[in-house]
C-alpha cells in the first residue's frame, strides 16, 4: 500500500510536469501546425535561467522563476518574428516546420552549453526535507511542485476554456480560414500561443529541475519523447487532451514500477512504458483518448 | 423584399479585377448595394461569385478596383481594412463552406463572433440571438460539429449576426439544405433584413433568392451580364433561359 501511494504521488508530480509541457506543444501544433521539437530545450533553458538568477545572482527564487518565464516568452516571440512567421508566409509545410524546429533544438543545445556549461546544477532549495504519509516518503519540494503545478494546470485549463483569447485560439485551431474572416485577430492568437508555450516551457523546466534535485543541459531533450507521447495520447492538438494525456502518462510510468507489474518495471524502462501505452491506445482509439469526429454533412 | 429600402448606397464594389495567383477571375465587376436592401448575385458555376466576397476578405487577390462601405457619411476603404477589423466596421460574412467551428460549442461559436464595439454586452447580443434561434439555445452546450447541415447554416448566420453587422455578405446560404429548410432560410433572411440589416448574397437557388431581393445581378466570367429589380430578372425570358434554368 505504501508503495502504491509512493508511486502514485510520484506519478502525479511527473504527470503534472508532462501535462504542462505537453499543453504548450499541443497548442503550438493546433494553432501553427508546428511540431515543436525544440520544446525540451526550452525546459532546460528555463531551469538554467532560473538557476542563474536565483543561485548565481542570489535573487529571490519565485522572482527568478517569473523572470525565466518572461525570458521563455521573449525568446519564443523572437523566433516567431525572425523565423516562423517568414516560414509560414512562404507556405512551409508541416514537415518543413518540423525540420526547422529540430534545427532550432540542435542550435539551442550548444548555446545553452556554451553559456551555462555542462556541469550539473542544483537550485538553492532544501530538497532533503520530507514528510511521511501512510508509509510513503513525500519530499517537500515535490509536494510544493505538485501544488504549484496543479494550480498552473487549472489556470491554463480555465484560460483556454473561458478567456476570450483562449476561445479565439481554439476557434483558429479548429478552422483557421473561418477565424480570419469572422473577426478573430489572428496575429493576437499567434502571439498568445507563443507566449503561453514559452512561459510553460520555462515553468515545466523549473519544476522538473526541482523534482530531479539536480539537472544538466540534457534535461529537457531526454523528456521530449514522453511529452510527445502525452500529446498524442490525449489527441493531437487538443489542449485538454494534452493535459490529461500528460497526467495519465506520468501516472502510468510511475505505477508501472509497482511489483505487481512483472515484478516492477525497472525505472530506466519508463520511456518504453510510455510508448507501449501510446501504441496500445492508438491501436484501439486511433484519434487519441479525447478524439472526436465532427458529423459529416 | 424590404419595404424599408432606400436608394442610398451602403456598399459598393467598383470595377473589381483580381483572382488567385496569376489567374484572373474577376474582370471588372461592379455591384451596388443600397442601404437596407437585399441584393443577390447569381450566375453559373465558376462565374466568380464567391471570389467577389473572398476578395473583400483578402483571400482572393485584387489587382484593381475598389470596395467601399458608405457608413454614417464616411467612405471606408474596405480593401484597406484588415479582415479581422471588417466585423468592427459592420461587415459580416458567412462563407459558402466550413462556416462554423465544429469543435467549439454552439455558445462558443457565437461568442467568438461577438465584437465589443456596440454599446451592447455579449450577454445582451447573445440573448437576442437565442430569442430568434431557440433551437440553438436548446443545444447551446453541444459542439457545432454535432449539428445537421441546416442547423449549421443557421449557426453560421447567427455567428455573423453576433457582430451586429450593418451588411451581411452571404455565400450560398441555401446550399445543401432540404427544400423545406430553403423556404425557412429565405423567410429568415427577410426577417433579418427587416431588422435593418442590409444583405448581399450569392445564390444558386436564383429564383427563390431573386424573389425576395430588391435588386439582382447576373454575373458571368467575372463580368456583369445583367442587372435589374429582382422580380424583373426572374421574368426576363432571356435570363431565365440562359442562367436560371427551366422552372
Ligand atoms: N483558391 C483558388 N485558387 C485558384 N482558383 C480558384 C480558387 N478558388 C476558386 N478558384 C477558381 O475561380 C473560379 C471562380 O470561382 P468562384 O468560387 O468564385 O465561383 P462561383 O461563382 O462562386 O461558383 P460556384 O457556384 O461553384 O460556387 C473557378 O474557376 C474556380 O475554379
Ligand atoms: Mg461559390
Amino acid at each position: 500500500m505504501s508503495d502504491f501511494i509512493q508511486y502514485f504521488f510520484n506519478g502525479l508530480v511527473v504527470g503534472c510536469i508532462f501535462a504542462i509541457a505537453a499543453v504548450g506543444i499541443s497548442l503550438l501544433y493546433s494553432v501553427l501546425r508546428l511540431v515543436n521539437f525544440a520544446a525540451g530545450d526550452f525546459l532546460t533553458l528555463g531551469a538554467f535561467i532560473t538557476y542563474f538568477l536565483s543561485v548565481t545572482l542570489e535573487l529571490n527564487f519565485l522572482l527568478s522563476v517569473v523572470v525565466s518565464m518572461i525570458a521563455g516568452m521573449a525568446i519564443s516571440w523572437f523566433l516567431e518574428l525572425v523565423l516562423w512567421r517568414n516560414l509560414r508566409r512562404n507556405k512551409a509545410g508541416t514537415l518543413a516546420l518540423f525540420l526547422v524546429a529540430t534545427g532550432v533544438a540542435l542550435m539551442l543545445r550548444p548555446i545553452i552549453q556554451f553559456i551555462f556549461g555542462t556541469e550539473t546544477r542544483k537550485f538553492n532549495i532544501d530538497i532533503l526535507k520530507t514528510y511521511d504519509f501512510l508509509g510513503a516518503r513525500i519530499p517537500q519540494t515535490q509536494l510544493l511542485v505538485l501544488i504549484f503545478a496543479s494550480a498552473s494546470i487549472l489556470t491554463i485549463a480555465l484560460f483556454i476554456a473561458k478567456a476570450r483569447i483562449g476561445k479565439d485560439m481554439r476557434a483558429y485551431a479548429n478552422n483557421p480560414g473561418l477565424a480570419s474572416v469572422s473577426g478573430i485577430n489572428v496575429d493576437r492568437v499567434v502571439l498568445a500561443t507563443w507566449l503561453i508555450s514559452g512561459a510553460l516551457g520555462s515553468l515545466a523546466g523549473v519544476f522538473q529541475g526541482l523534482v530531479q534535485g539536480q539537472f544538466n543541459n540534457a534535461m529537457g531533450e531526454s523528456l521530449l519523447l514522453s511529452f510527445f507521447a502525452a500529446v498524442v495520447l490525449g489527441t493531437i492538438g487538443d489542449a485538454y487532451g494534452a493535459l490529461a494525456g500528460g497526467l495519465l502518462l506520468g501516472l502510468i510510468m510511475e505505477l508501472s514500477q509497482l511489483s505487481i507489474f512483472f515484478g516492477g518495471v525497472p525505472s530506466n524502462y519508463k520511456p518504453v512504458v510510455a510508448f507501449a501505452t501510446l501504441v496500445l491506445v492508438l491501436l484501439f482509439k486511433p484519434e487519441g483518448i479525447f478524439g472526436y469526429r465532427a458529423r459529416k454533412v | 423584399m424590404a419595404d424599408n429600402s432606400s436608394n442610398k448606397s451602403l456598399f459598393t464594389v467598383s470595377s473589381l479585377q483580381g483572382g488567385y495567383g496569376d489567374i484572373q477571375i474577376l474582370n471588372g465587376v461592379s455591384i451596388d448595394v443600397p442601404e437596407k436592401n437585399i441584393v443577390t448575385i447569381v450566375g453559373p458555376n465558376g462565374a466568380g461569385k464567391s471570389t467577389i466576397l473572398k476578395a473583400v476578405y483578402g483571400i482572393a487577390k485584387v489587382t484593381s478596383g475598389s470596395v467601399t462601405l458608405h457608413k454614417d457619411g464616411k467612405d471606408i476603404d474596405v480593401l484597406a481594412t484588415k479582415p479581422h477589423n471588417l466585423s468592427k466596421i459592420g461587415v459580416g460574412y458567412v462563407p459558402q463552406i466550413e462556416n462554423v467551428f465544429p469543435a467549439l460549442s454552439i455558445e462558443e461559436n457565437l461568442e467568438v463572433g461577438y465584437v465589443d464595439f456596440a454599446n451592447k454586452s455579449l450577454d445582451e447580443v447573445r440573448d437576442e440571438i437565442y430569442q430568434s434561434y431557440p433551437d440553438l439555445k436548446k443545444r447551446h452546450r453541444d459542439r457545432a460539429g454535432t449539428l445537421s447541415g441546416g442547423q449549421r447554416q443557421m449557426l453560421a448566420m447567427a455567428r455573423a449576426l453576433m457582430s451586429s453587422p450593418r451588411i451581411l455578405l452571404l455565400d450560398e446560404p441555401s446550399a445543401g439544405l432540404a427544400p423545406a429548410l430553403v423556404d425557412q432560410l429565405f423567410d429568415e433572411l427577410v426577417k433579418i433584413n427587416q431588422t435593418g440589416v442590409t444583405i448581399l448574397m450569392v445564390e444558386q437557388n436564383a429564383r427563390r433568392a431573386l424573389a425576395i431581393s430588391d435588386y439582382g445581378y447576373v454575373l458571368d466570367m467575372g463580368r456583369n451580364r445583367h442587372e435589374g429589380v429582382g422580380s424583373a430578372l426572374v421574368d426576363d425570358p432571356e435570363i431565365v433561359g440562359i442562367y436560371l434554368g427551366k422552372k
